[in-house]
């Protein structure tokens, strides 16, 4: 350990520390420009000087790279220190007046203008050599490089060619501070930003990500198949930059086996795709967009901050079309269910693009308004009468692009007249669809679905949340299209479905399952191969059929198809039934 | 070995060399075969003599007669008179501007009569493709005494008793420097010297190995010896064709002779080494950025610590040392750290190579003993200003040294005298300047070199030296303003302050001591719009003093640009709006009729 002091105040630190660490351990802010936790200290900028006091000498030394040493005194705001640092902000904010970081570091040193000539008035670049740095050290590749030397210095790609060993991993404009970086001025490879899932590709995300605000857990993720390090076994910038050292690469998927006495299905839905609605342009036109994108744009903490704007010029609508049954209810091109939330959201969402934009118009495009929820009435008339959302009963037929506008053709149903309506963004209510996955779900968990794809309930009015198979719920927008209301409602149900399973020490089971005469029984599996429910099992010790009475569920079909007749129905032995016709026809 | 009655000595130095000196010594040989004086006169290519600006130069030995500006006519002539006829050619030695008689001996010369050598104590004298008149001449004894005699702690001592200092600039103490590197802890270590001369006028490195190159391979292998390595690297510039070319035949010489390889002197030590030659930055005779270029990388300093004696070439400890540091090492062993620290001053002992250049009489190269005032080596030695004109600077230690004013004249040379004037030692160069050199103008140039040759990865150097030059090209055009000279000075400090290498931190020495001692010079060319020195364009006229024109039309016929106009034999005039300022008219009038304002 050393000991020193910075500021005034004592610290002891580990051997090896630099000065910018240890006056971080003190709370002590020092300005740096060229330093980055991933990258050897450069010590080019300078920003970063503090005054050194050893030996009874004293000078100026880059506290970014420069190693504690035992009593060290350290001054970072010395006048000396202060005087040279504030020189050299200034000197570059007349290299790169453009740089909104050097404008900022510039004001908060007490710099206004700087008293130099500038070069190049919309320079960004400050020569701090991370990009450079990052693409040889870091990631190995080498794409670009420093030319020339002195004044006449710049970042360029060998030659000032285009590179094409360039891999477009992107890590120089990641770690270039005043975002003097652009990928496509590097190279001629394709540049393919990786887009967040979350924010319908409006942004730009990083391998590494917390996949959405309310992520739980809430943690980062890897993705593995576009990281650097597991593409080339570079990088790791994550890992020296994480201070709690929580990143781990060798990390594997691991399958949890839990033994489980009930299981509740909730798989959600998806949308389809704007690309099968070819009369809304089948995704070609850049203004048409789905309501769960215009979310994001209305979403406060979106990528837009809460502005709406229009993706293709992001200049603000003035007038917005809102087109409900996209896909659903029309048998010939989609679905033919109602989506059911679709005609509520489009309403809030109209009233929040009111909210965002005040002298914009909202037109609602329906065939019915489907507000048979407890308020949902009244926040379609408020959406009416507070917010001059313009209603039209009629669905839109096609929609085309006419000089940046859009233009929308439909049959107003209650006037029976034809419509032409201009607008400049379209937000279209597309029909929900089973989720991804679902049918393999479905097949694993041995539970059937309707002829859409939605999880087959066990009775439509009756038993709603159960499934044919015993033990397996479903709920929300796995059975078909649901609001939150209905949700939340429906899971709650299956939750306390649940809970009167687990609150009895014993399952009470069907009487009516089947049973093995052993006696009979060959073993030839046949009622094991049959069974849907996996509750029959041949013993390969004594070669004979045993039944799982919690998994039966006395369907019969493995008594109907015993060849030896050794498995029988509990009530219902061929003795039993022939019985019961018997006395059933005796009067006849 | 043949006997001769008479070498010649030839020099073979880059400078006589470009004058034709491999002819005239071709032109020698004809003629003495000629005469038939094959048996008895031998023409012998030596390194630089030094005498630079008399060349081609040839010393006839042993009567010790000096001849100079030798062309190939003069051949016959001085080789009939001089060696048949045994009567020295008068007119073609050496006549000092202020004398009429000429001077036939050499050691009677002002310019080397004052000179004390130590690392060129062989120029002149040897052959220096040829190891055997190197070992004549005691050569590789002392490594024999180093190797055989003494211990590496014993040559470590020796030399940190001699007193001797980095010659390279900074004036580290040699010795303590090489004992940090031996008590470094690794089994593989390497040592350096450092051939990357940069500074503009200055030649010492060049002319030591071109005139002894063997001096720094002995010294080499000592220090390696006393490091404990059995690698070491020249590091030279590539600028440097003959130097390179003579040292490599050394290095294979030595090779030869087992002087360097596995058992040297039959002993158990072993060691060679490798030329590293340099692409041309100024920046790469910084030692940081020079082990960066051996190593294969951009030539760009790093920060110290940690030095190069803990972690150098490829994170191995490593000693650098200059050209001239290494020359100095077999004298210092051969004669005892008495005998070498006796020489010079109290804090800087033995003697140090100056390249003496600009308006100077005698350019050349020197080797005097510390502690020698300025003025010893400029009129003494360099023969004083030409054309009669005042002293007034003198440039010290290169782009990052200073300049030294002319009342300064009587310092005594060494690196604590030469830093407490605002200059430094650096590695010898020395740029005289008279009244007709403008200081901000030289200012200027040298922070133009630094510019160019700054590395730009530091804010300060690369930022901050361009905007010195902006600053001062403003004073030059006559745009300067008031606080110029302020924020210069701001500008200096801080780059000196905050620097990441020694470049940076001494490119601003140019401009703090010209403002420290011109700075009237400074404040009539911003104040008045006048450049004293009539040098920069912008703030001077030239004018015809119509009394004085008698109209010869000189001036009219060599004017480039036509602005000077009138009849012949009336006076002429100058028309302002045409004129270029390029001082033809001025030079060329025998009348002094031209004005400067």
């Amino acid at each position: 350990m050393v000991n020193l002091k910075i500021d005034g105040q004592k610290i002891e630190v580990e051997e090896g520390t630099t000065i910018l660490k240890a006056a971080s351990e003190l709370s002590i802010e020092i300005p740096t420009l060229c330093y980055h936790p991933a990258l050897e200290p450069y010590q080019a900028c300078r920003v970063c000087v503090v005054e050194m006091v050893q030996n009874g000498r004293s000078k100026l030394v880059a506290s970014c790279g420069r190693v504690v040493e035992e009593g060290m005194v350290v001054k970072t705001d010395s006048e000396r220190a202060k005087r040279a640092r504030r020189l050299f902000v200034e000197l570059l904010l007349a290299r790169a007046p453009a740089s909104e970081l050097l404008q900022d570091l510039a004001r908060k040193v007490g710099i206004e203008v700087s008293r130099f000539k500038t070069k190049k008035e919309d320079e960004k670049c400050i020569l701090c050599g991370l990009c450079v740095r990052v693409c040889n050290d870091v990631m190995k590749i080498g794409a670009i490089g420093f030319a020339n030397r002195g004044a006449k210095i710049e970042v360029t790609p060998p030659f000032k060619e285009f590179s094409k060993v360039c891999t477009t991993c992107g890590a120089c404009a990641f770690v270039c501070p005043t975002g003097a970086i652009k990928l496509e001025e590097i190279t001629e490879n394709k540049v393919t930003p990786l887009l967040s899932e979350f924010d319908e590709g409006l942004e730009k995300r990083p391998c590494i990500y917390i996949p959405f605000p309310q992520a739980v857990p809430n943690k980062p993720v890897i993705d593995r198949e576009n990281c650097m390090y597991f593409k080339t076994g570079n990088c790791k910038i994550c890992e020296t930059v994480c201070q709690p050292k929580a990143i781990l690469y060798d990390q594997e998927d691991t399958i949890i086996e839990e033994d489980i006495g009930a299981i509740v299905v909730a798989t959600g839905y998806d949308l389809m795709d704007i690309s099968q609605i070819g009369e809304y342009g089948g995704g070609r036109f850049k203004d048409v967009i789905d309501a769960l994108t215009f979310e994001r744009y209305l979403a406060p903490a979106g990528p837009t901050s809460g502005k709406v704007i229009r993706p293709s010029d992001g200049k603000v609508p003035r007038e917005v079309a809102f087109v409900s049954c996209a896909g659903s209810r029309d048998p010939e091109h989609g679905v033919a269910y109602c989506s059911r939330l679709c005609c509520m959201y489009l309403i809030k969402q109209a009233m929040l693009y009111k909210h965002a934009v005040h002298d914009g118009q909202a037109y609602i495009f329906y065939i019915d308004i489907r507000s048979n929820g407890k308020g949902y009435e009244e926040f379609v008339q408020r959406a009416k009468e507070e917010d001059n959302v313009i209603y039209i009963r009629g669905k839109v037929s096609k929609i085309a692009e006419d000089n940046g506008k859009l233009r929308l053709w439909g049959v107003d149903t209650l006037t029976g007249e034809q419509i032409e309506l201009n607008a400049d963004m379209v937000v279209t209510a597309n029909a929900m669809l089973p989720s991804t996955g679902v049918k393999e779900l479905a097949s694993k968990l041995r539970i059937p679905t309707d002829s859409h794809g939605w999880l087959q309930e066990a009775h439509l009015k009756l038993r709603p949340m159960e499934t044919l198979t015993n033990g397996i719920f479903i709920a929300g927008a796995a059975q078909s299209p649901k609001d939150i209301t209905d949700s939340v409602a429906q899971a709650s149900g299956a939750a306390a479905k649940v809970l009167a399973l687990f609150s009895q020490d014993y399952i009470l089971g069907n009487p009516v399952i089947a049973y093995v005469d052993e006696e009979i029984c060959a073993g030839c599996g046949t009622c094991e191969t049959i069974c849907e429910y996996t509750a029959v099992e041949v013993d390969p010790l004594r070669n004979v059929a045993v039944v799982n009475e919690a998994l039966c569920e006395g369907c019969g079909a493995c008594a109907g198809a015993c060849p030896s007749g050794a498995m029988q129905h509990k009530n219902f032995t061929k003795k039993q039934l022939f019985d019961m016709v018997e006395i059933a026809t005796e009067k006849y | 070995m043949k006997e001769f009655r008479t070498h010649l000595m030839v020099c073979g130095g880059t400078g006589c060399v470009s004058n034709n000196a491999f002819k005239i010594k071709e032109a020698l040989e004809r003629e003495i075969k000629k005469l038939d004086l094959e048996d008895e006169v031998l023409v012998v290519m030596t390194g630089c003599n030094g005498f630079c600006a008399q060349g081609p130069i040839m010393v006839v030995q042993p009567d010790g007669v000096f001849y100079q500006m030798l062309t190939e006519k003069d051949i016959p002539h001085l080789v009939e008179e001089h060696l048949l006829k045994g009567r020295p050619v008068k007119k073609l030695m050496y006549t000092p501007s202020e004398k009429k008689k000429p001077i036939p001996k050499m050691s009677d010369i002002g310019f080397f009569s004052k000179q004390r050598l130590i690392a060129l104590r062989n120029r002149g004298l040897v052959d220096p493709e040829k190891i055997d008149e190197y070992i004549a001449r005691e050569g590789y004894k002392a490594l024999a005494k180093a190797l055989t005699l003494m211990s590496p702690e014993e040559i470590i001592k020796e030399i940190k008793d001699s007193g001797l200092r980095g010659r390279g600039g900074a004036g580290f103490p040699t010795g303590r420097k090489w004992e940090l590197a031996r008590n470094a802890p690794g089994e593989q270590k390497y040592i350096v010297c450092n051939a990357d001369e940069g500074d503009p006028g200055a030649f010492m490195d060049r002319s030591v190995i071109e005139a002894d190159p063997h001096s720094v391979l002995e010294g080499m292998i000592i220090g390696a010896r006393a490091i404990g390595t059995f690698h070491g690297f020249i590091y030279i510039r590539n600028e440097y064709p003959l130097a390179l070319e003579r040292l490599i035949k050394a290095i294979e010489q030595a090779r030869e002779y087992g002087l360097l390889g596995e058992k040297i002197f039959g002993s158990d030590f072993d060691f060679d080494i490798t030329v590293h030659r340099g692409a041309g930055a100024f920046v790469c005779g910084e030692e940081t950025a020079l082990m960066a270029c051996i190593e294969g990388r951009v030539g760009r300093p790093r920060p110290r610590p940690p030095y190069p004696a803990e972690k150098g070439l490829w994170g191995k400890p490593t000693n650098i040392n200059n050209v001239e540091t290494w020359a100095n090492i077999p004298l210092i062993i051969l004669r005892g750290s008495k005998w070498f620290s006796e020489i010079g001053t109290q804090t800087s002992k033995g003697t140090k190579v100056f390249s003496l250049v600009g308006k100077i009489n005698n350019t050349g190269l020197l080797e005097v003993p510390m502690g020698i005032t300025l003025r010893e080596i400029i009129y003494d030695i360099g023969g004083g200003i030409p054309g009669g004109k005042r002293f007034k600077a003198v440039q010290t230690g290169g782009p990052s040294g200073g300049c030294i004013p002319a009342e300064l004249i009587d310092l005594h040379v060494d690196y604590e005298e030469l830093t407490k004037v605002g200059s430094m030692m650096g590695s010898g160069g020395m740029v005289v300047m008279d009244e007709t050199t403008c200081m901000v103008d030289v200012a200027k140039y040298f922070i133009t070199f630094c510019m160019d040759e700054s590395c730009g990865q530091c804010t300060p150097c690369r930022e901050g030296i361009e905007r010195m030059l902006d600053i001062l090209t403003e004073i030059c055009e006559g745009k300067g303003k008031e606080g110029d000279i302020e924020l210069l000075e701001e500008l200096a400090y801080a780059i000196v302050d905050g620097s990441l290498c020694g470049l940076g931190g001494t490119a601003s020495n140019p401009v703090l001591t010209t403002i420290r001692y011109f700075r009237d010079e400074y404040e009539a060319h911003i104040k008045e719009k006048r450049c004293p020195a009539h040098v920069c364009k912008a703030l001077i006229q030239y004018f015809i003093d119509e009394e004085k024109c008698n109209g010869c039309g000189l001036c009219l016929k060599q004017c480039p640009v036509d602005a000077v106009i009138g009849e012949l034999k009336e006076p002429h005039s100058i028309d302002q709006a045409k004129c270029s300022k390029c001082g033809i008219c001025y030079e060329s009038c025998k009348f002094e009729a031209v004005r400067v304002e």
